[in-house]
C-alpha cells in the first residue's frame, strides 16, 4: 500500500506521512550509536567506532566527531558521505555569520539554519534527504552549554541527553532512569555515565578504548576548549564501570545467598 | 593623492636568527587630518603568523576579516596550522580575485614555520604577485625611506633583542620622514616559543 507513495520525497503519502524521510531515518537506525550528556561544567559526545579493521589507515582527526568552529563540535550518525557535506555546509554558516557580524554564531541559530536546508531536500527539488542525524554540543554566551539534535526531516531540538543511531531506543530509556535533572551532574559524573550507557546498548562482549571515541567541550580561561579523550583516559572510566559493575553483582550474589538460607 | 596614500602607513618585515619582526607605526589619517593613533594594522593569524595591512583603512579591515574566513576553514578542514607560504598564496588568491577592481592594500607577512621554526617573511603588491626575500620587506606611503633605512641598518643573522633595535630604528627613522604616517609604532617579535610586542615611544607628528 505504502510501495506507490515513497518513490518521492516531495508528496505526502494519504496517511499524510513523508516516506522517504522515514526511511533515512531507518538508515541511520543501523549506523553506530552516538550519545550526548549535558553537564553543569561541560558536554560530552561518545560515539561507537565502527571502522576497527585493522587495514584501515588511521589519517583522520576523528571518525565521526567534527569541529565546526571555536565553540561548537559535533558527531554524526548515518551515511557518512552526506555527513562530510554538511558538516562542510555547517562550517561555511559558521564562518559567514563570523564575516558579517564579527562575533560567534549562537548554538541553536547554527542548527536551526542547517536544518531549513535539510528541509528544503523534503519539500522540493526531487533529491532524496541526507541520511544523517547530528548531535550538537557548544557553547554561547546566551545560553551558555547547549545540546542539540537534528535529523534527515530538519528537525531539530535541545536536549539535556540523548542518543542517536544503533539501540538508541534503549540508551535513551536508560538515560531517562540515570540522569538527574537537576543541573548538579558534573563532567566526570557524565563521562561515567555515557560508558555505562554505551556498555550496555552496544551489543560486543566487553567495552574498550579503541571502540568509543569521546569528546568534550567545556570553558576555561573565557575560551571553549574542546578535546578527544585518549585511550589511557577511557580506560580509567571502563575500570570504574566495571569495578562498580562487580560490586553490584557481587551484593546481588550476597542477597540471593541470604534469601536461599 | 592616490588612494594607497588616502589613511597613509607603514610597515616592514625583517628576518633574524630563528626569529622574524614585524612592526607597523598607528596612524590613522584621513588625508592630512589624524583621527587615531591606535590603530590596528598588524594581525595575528595563528601562534606564529603575522600579516601587516598598509593601505586604504576599510580595506584594510575587509581584508583582514575576509581572510581569518578562509584561514578558519582552512584549519578546520586540514586540523592544522597553516605555513606561511601557503598563506602567502592564500592571500595573494584573495587579491587577484579582485584583479579589476582591487582591494587597496599591499600586505606584508611575517612568520615561522609551524614545524621546523625557519622564519619566513613576503610581501606582496595589490593584486596579489608576491615577492619573498630572505632580507627585509616593507610596504606604505614611505616606502622609498623604509628601503633606504633597511638596506643600511640590516644584517644577516640578528639576535631576537638586536632585530628588535634594528627594525625599530629602521622604522622610526624613515616614518619621521612621511607627514601620513608615524603617530606611535607597533613591533612584533616572533620567536619559536614566544611572541613579544612592544609599543615604541615616537615623535608625535
Amino acid at each position: 500500500m505504502a510501495r506507490r507513495y515513497d518513490s518521492r520525497t516531495t508528496i505526502f503519502s494519504p496517511e499524510g506521512r513523508l516516506y522517504q524521510v522515514e526511511y533515512a531515518m531507518e538508515a541511520i537506525g543501523h549506523a553506530g550509536t552516538c550519545l550526548g550528556i549535558m553537564a553543569s561544567d561541560g558536554i560530552l559526545l561518545a560515539t561507537e567506532k565502527r571502522n576497527t579493521n585493522k587495514l584501515l589507515d588511521e589519517v583522520s582527526y576523528s571518525e565521526k566527531i567534527y569541529r565546526l568552529y571555536d565553540d561548537m563540535a559535533c558527531s554524526v550518525a548515518g551515511i557518512t558521505a552526506d555527513a562530510n557535506v554538511l558538516t562542510n555546509e555547517l562550517r561555511l554558516i559558521a564562518q559567514r555569520y563570523i564575516l558579517q557580524y564579527q562575533e560567534s554564531i549562537p548554538c541553536e541559530q547554527l542548527v536551526s539554519t542547517l536544518c531549513d536546508v535539510k528541509q528544503a531536500y523534503t519539500q522540493f527539488g526531487g533529491k532524496r534527504p541526507f541520511g544523517v542525524s547530528i548531535l550538537y554540543m557548544g557553547w554561547d554566551k546566551h545560553y551558555g552549554f547547549q545540546l542539540y539534535q537534528s535529523d534527515p526531516s530538519g528537525n531539530y531540538g535541545g536536549w539535556k541527553a540523548t542518543c542517536i543511531g544503533n539501540n538508541s531506543a534503549n540508551a535513551i530509556s536508560l538515560l531517562k532512569q540515570e540522569y538527574k535533572d537537576d543541573n548538579t551532574i558534573n563532567l566526570q559524573a557524565a563521562l561515567d555515565l555515557s560508558i555505562k550507557v554505551l556498555a550496555k546498548t552496544l551489543d560486543m562482549t566487553k567495552l574498550t578504548p579503541d571502540k568509543v571515541e569521546i569528546a568534550t567541550l567545556t570553558r576555561e580561561n573565557n575560551k571553549t576548549v574542546m578535546r578527544i579523550l585518549k585511550d589511557p583516559e577511557v580506560e580509567v572510566h571502563i575500570k570504574k564501570y566495571e569495578e562498580e559493575e562487580a560490586k553490584l553483582e557481587a551484593e546481588k550474589k550476597k542477597e540471593a545467598d541470604k534469601k536461599k538460607a | 593623492m592616490s588612494i594607497l596614500a588616502y589613511n597613509g602607513a607603514a610597515i616592514m618585515a625583517m628576518k633574524g636568527k630563528n626569529c622574524v619582526a614585524i612592526a607597523a607605526d598607528r596612524r590613522f589619517g584621513i588625508q592630512a587630518q589624524t583621527v587615531s593613533m591606535d590603530f590596528d594594522k598588524i594581525f595575528e593569524m595563528g601562534p606564529n603568523l603575522y600579516i601587516g595591512l598598509p593601505g586604504l583603512a576599510t580595506d584594510v579591515q575587509t581584508v583582514q576579516n575576509r581572510l581569518k574566513f578562509r584561514l578558519n576553514l582552512y584549519e578546520l578542514r586540514e586540523n592544522r596550522r597553516i605555513k606561511p607560504k601557503t598563506f602567502m598564496s592564500m592571500v595573494s588568491n584573495l587579491l587577484y580575485e579582485r584583479r579589476f577592481g582591487p582591494y587597496f592594500v599591499e600586505p606584508v607577512i611575517a612568520g615561522l614555520d609551524p614545524k621546523t621554526g625557519e622564519p619566513y617573511i613576503a610581501s606582496m603588491d595589490l593584486i596579489g604577485c608576491p615577492m619573498e626575500t630572505n632580507d627585509f620587506v616593507v610596504s606604505g606611503t614611505c616606502s622609498e625611506q623604509m628601503y633606504g633605512m633597511c638596506e643600511s641598518l640590516w644584517e644577516p643573522d640578528l639576535e631576537p633583542d638586536d632585530l628588535f633595535e634594528t627594525i625599530s630604528q629602521a622604522l622610526m627613522n624613515a616614518f619621521d620622514r612621511d607627514a601620513v604616517s608615524g603617530w606611535g609604532a607597533v613591533v612584533y617579535i616572533i620567536e619559536k616559543d614566544k611572541v613579544t610586542k612592544k609599543m615604541l615611544k615616537t615623535r608625535q607628528d
